[in-house]
């Protein structure tokens, strides 16, 4: 538990305490290193062993008490090794590569907050708790999207990948509540252990029926694909995949970091977590989600010019593969490919972050407008920066799937997973292995005519603008993190057999499906296909790239048109989806304008007649009642205090007139 | 023998002229002296009348009451007076109107 709050403790200590930023840094990565140890200790103590659960009471609602806490197996231990060791490159790396930054201190707390967020993911113990440190992670990838917020295009990023992550969030919402209806409990030990509620459950006659309750048995699909449309958010499926572009705003080592360990990976690891509750039907679409977007993806990457692009839809396809292994019951082959993927792609990354850096640094320098990140730019960084030239080129063979590398061990069992589950199957679901393989092929392409574009040649930007510039090699901070991740790129970090994906470790720590078991000729085609043709493909762009030998011209063509605008989706979104949100709203606010505010008006207007009606009685016949017979009692007054004189041979007179007056009314009626 | 009428119109004389001073004078020792006038021409009234009641001569007796009553009343009156210019350092009556509105 310790492990997950030191980054929170980072994040404190940047946000609140008046240190250098260097201190800062140091803090931050002393801490992260220390959640690093720990999490060591901790994986070797729980992995294949007992799991670890611990929990306490949080609240008690009526007789529904909910209980709090943290799970340790083998999946939270090996999720934690991942981000925290991934995250401690991370920070060493931007020690120089954020250095300078005016608002560094800030950089450092999100960094904190961010893996405090994703440790706490992957340790929690219930859907609720996951389901918060779900939002945290949404939430401070915004922040770290949105790092330069002087940029238009950041703010724009940030916001689109949290609105779009908010629709995830909603599907992961609505599975909790179909879950905590059906099994009344959220804790993933009794949910889906496994002897749980979940595997308990079965479905007869139209109802799905559990220990705690029953309902309709479509609720176990919709809360199937609830999850799944979480996951979808989080690690950009199609169709949720566009945030995931854009997000290459932010730092490139914050990038980095969201592609490889910490947030697309959240939407893998939910899927791993629920795993029992997916029905066939779920995990069809899944699977099929996962092989289009892996396609999809890879074909846009083909085309991009912008080097964070290309690498940004080469982890979309990625994670469609693992998305491919998840619906195709090779829930150990995905994990497997989610952990080399966070190496190699943590690995890409971080060296093209050194490449822009670099050119960033040229453009300050010499003042010339140009965009660091546009391959067609550059060229020739072999020579210039070999260590990132030669750690990238490792990560790309990974990314292939070539022999010795951990790609190779992961991609092919999923691929061959694939193949055997379209055994099992008719129709669509047969063509899924084949786009996968498909898919393969084009990441060779890709990826090679990257390496070529950027590291072969000559440096166009001094041939395009006539400039001589100085382009050397990273800092050393930079370059040791480079070698490190490159050191995991290679099969003996994962299997002592280069050639067979069944003796690496991690798959032995999830259960096992029978394909694992080396039984038919799939095991031994594939990986052969596989790598002679992207053995080809690599050959032909180094011929297109490397050597500027005459290509085809594609550029002209329907098809590549289509890859370049990224299948138009983003287009689709904003001109369908927003423009109707929008004139919706308008809509709405003409609505409100006229409709509503009208008669809100109208009913103004006659409270208003009415009080003036109002107003004029009182102030004509009320008033005039009152003041009238104010008035007539002064002046009865006045005229009353003029007897009052004060004198006193005046009121002797009254008193004679009086008594005088008294005689004579007597006298004139004779009773005197 | 003077017949009762001369003695009423000079009775109704005196009165009328205490009645002028009352109501006309601006010092209340000459308001005072009009008081005098008016209840010597009730006294005399008495005294005249008492020649029809030769038994008891109740009139000249009523008379005499009258006479020590005014002197009493004097006396009181002249020292209201001396208080009220002790007070006022006046004795106009007009000048002494605090009792008005």
């Amino acid at each position: 538990m310790l492990a997950a709050f030191l980054p929170l403790l980072t994040f404190f200590i940047s946000l609140f305490v008046p240190v250098k930023p260097a201190g800062k840094g140091a803090a931050a990565i002393f801490n992260i290193g220390l959640s690093l140890i720990l999490s060591g200790a901790l994986f070797l103590k729980v992995w294949n062993q007992q799991s670890f659960h611990f929990r306490i009471e949080w609240v008690t609602i009526g007789d529904f008490t909910l209980y709090t806490g943290i799970l340790l197996n083998n999946l939270s231990v090996l999720m934690m090794l991942l981000v925290s060791g991934i995250a401690l490159l991370v920070h060493v790396y931007s020690t120089k590569y954020m250095q300078g930054d005016p608002y560094l201190h800030r950089y450092w707390a999100y960094l904190g907050l961010f893996c405090f967020a994703m440790l706490g993911l992957v340790i929690a113990d219930n859907l609720l708790l996951m389901y918060m440190a779900w939002e945290l992670v949404g939430f401070s990838s915004y922040l770290l999207i949105g790092f330069w917020f002087t940029r238009h295009t950041a703010v724009l990023a940030n916001k689109k990948a949290f609105i779009v992550n908010r629709i995830g969030d909603l599907g992961f919402l609505i599975g909790i509540m179909i879950t905590l209806t059906q099994f009344h409990t959220l804790d993933l030990t009794e949910l889906f252990g496994s002897n749980g509620l979940v595997a308990n459950a079965v479905v007869k006659g139209g109802m799905w029926q559990s220990q705690a309750g029953m309902m309709p048995a479509g609720w176990l699909t919709a809360a199937g694909i609830a999850f799944f449309l979480g996951a979808v958010a989080k690690s950009a499926q199609f169709p949720l995949h566009t945030w995931l572009p854009d997000a290459m705003e932010g730092p490139t080592s914050v990038s980095s970091l969201i592609h490889a360990a910490t947030m697309v990976a959240a939407g893998v690891f939910l899927l791993a977590r629920i795993y029992p509750l997916f029905g066939d039907d779920v995990l069809l679409i899944i699977a099929i989600t996962g092989a289009f977007t892996a396609f999809m993806a890879a074909t846009i990457a083909l085309v991009q010019n912008d080097i964070k692009r290309i690498l940004a839809f080469s982890t979309i396809s990625q994670l469609g593969f693992m998305m491919l292994a998840m619906g195709t019951g090779a829930q150990a082959a995905g994990l497997f490919h989610l952990v080399t993927h966070a190496f190699f792609k943590c690995l890409l990354f971080l060296a093209a972050g050194a490449v822009i850096h670099e050119m960033a640094h040229v453009k300050d320098k010499q003042g010339i407008a140009f965009d660091p990140q546009d391959i067609r730019l550059m060229g020739g960084l072999r020579k210039r920066m070999p260590v990132t030239f030669a750690t990238m080129v490792i990560a790309s063979l990974a990314l292939t799937g070539l022999p010795l590398m951990s790609g190779y061990l992961s991609k092919d069992s999923i691929l061959i997973n694939a193949f055997e589950w379209a055994e099992g199957h008719s129709g669509l679901a047969k063509l899924i292995p084949y786009s996968a393989l498909l898919t393969s092929w084009l990441t060779a392409f890709y990826i090679s005519r990257l390496i070529f574009k950027v590291f072969f040649g000559e440096l166009r930007l001094e041939q395009e603008l006539l400039v001589h510039v100085h382009i050397h090699e990273a800092p050393s901070a930079m370059k040791y993190v480079l070698v490190v991740l490159a050191v995991f790129c290679f099969f003996p970090a994962f299997s002592l057999n280069p050639f067979l994906f069944e003796d690496a470790w991690i798959l032995k720590g999830f259960p096992v499906t029978d394909s694992m078991t080396r039984v038919n000729l799939f095991h031994t085609i594939i990986p052969l296909a596989v790598n002679l043709i992207a053995m080809l493909l690599i050959f032909i762009a180094w011929l297109w790239y490397g050597k500027q030998q005459r290509k085809p011209d594609f550029s002209a063509s329907g098809l590549f048109r289509f890859a370049e605008g990224q299948w138009y989706i983003d287009q689709f979104y904003t001109n369908v989806l927003v423009s109707g949100f929008v004139s919706v709203s308008r809509l709405v606010y003409r609505f409100d304008r006229v409709v509503v505010d009208g008669l809100v008006n109208i009913f103004a207007r006659a409270a208003k007649a009415l009080s003036v009606m109002a107003a004029w009685t009182d102030r004509n016949i009320v008033d005039r009642i009152v003041n009238g017979a104010a008035y007539l009692t002064g002046q009865g007054g006045r005229f009353f205090g003029h007897f009052q004189t004060g004198r006193l041979q005046h009121y002797f007179v009254t008193m004679l007139l009086v008594v005088l007056a008294f005689f004579i009314y007597k006298y004139y009626s004779g009773t005197i | 023998m003077i017949p009762l009428s001369h003695f009423m119109i000079i009775s109704a004389a005196l009165f009328c002229i205490g009645l002028y001073a009352v109501l006309s004078k601006r010092s209340a020792i000459m308001i005072l002296i009009g008081i005098e006038f008016m209840l010597n021409a009730a006294i005399l009234n008495f005294v005249a009348f008492s020649r029809y009641d030769k038994f008891a001569a109740g009139g000249q007796t009523f008379a005499l009451f009258a006479i020590v009553l005014a002197a009493a009343a004097v006396a009181v009156a002249l020292a209201i007076i001396l208080n009220v210019y002790g007070y006022y350092k006046t004795i106009d009556p007009t000048q002494i109107d605090q009792l008005r509105d």
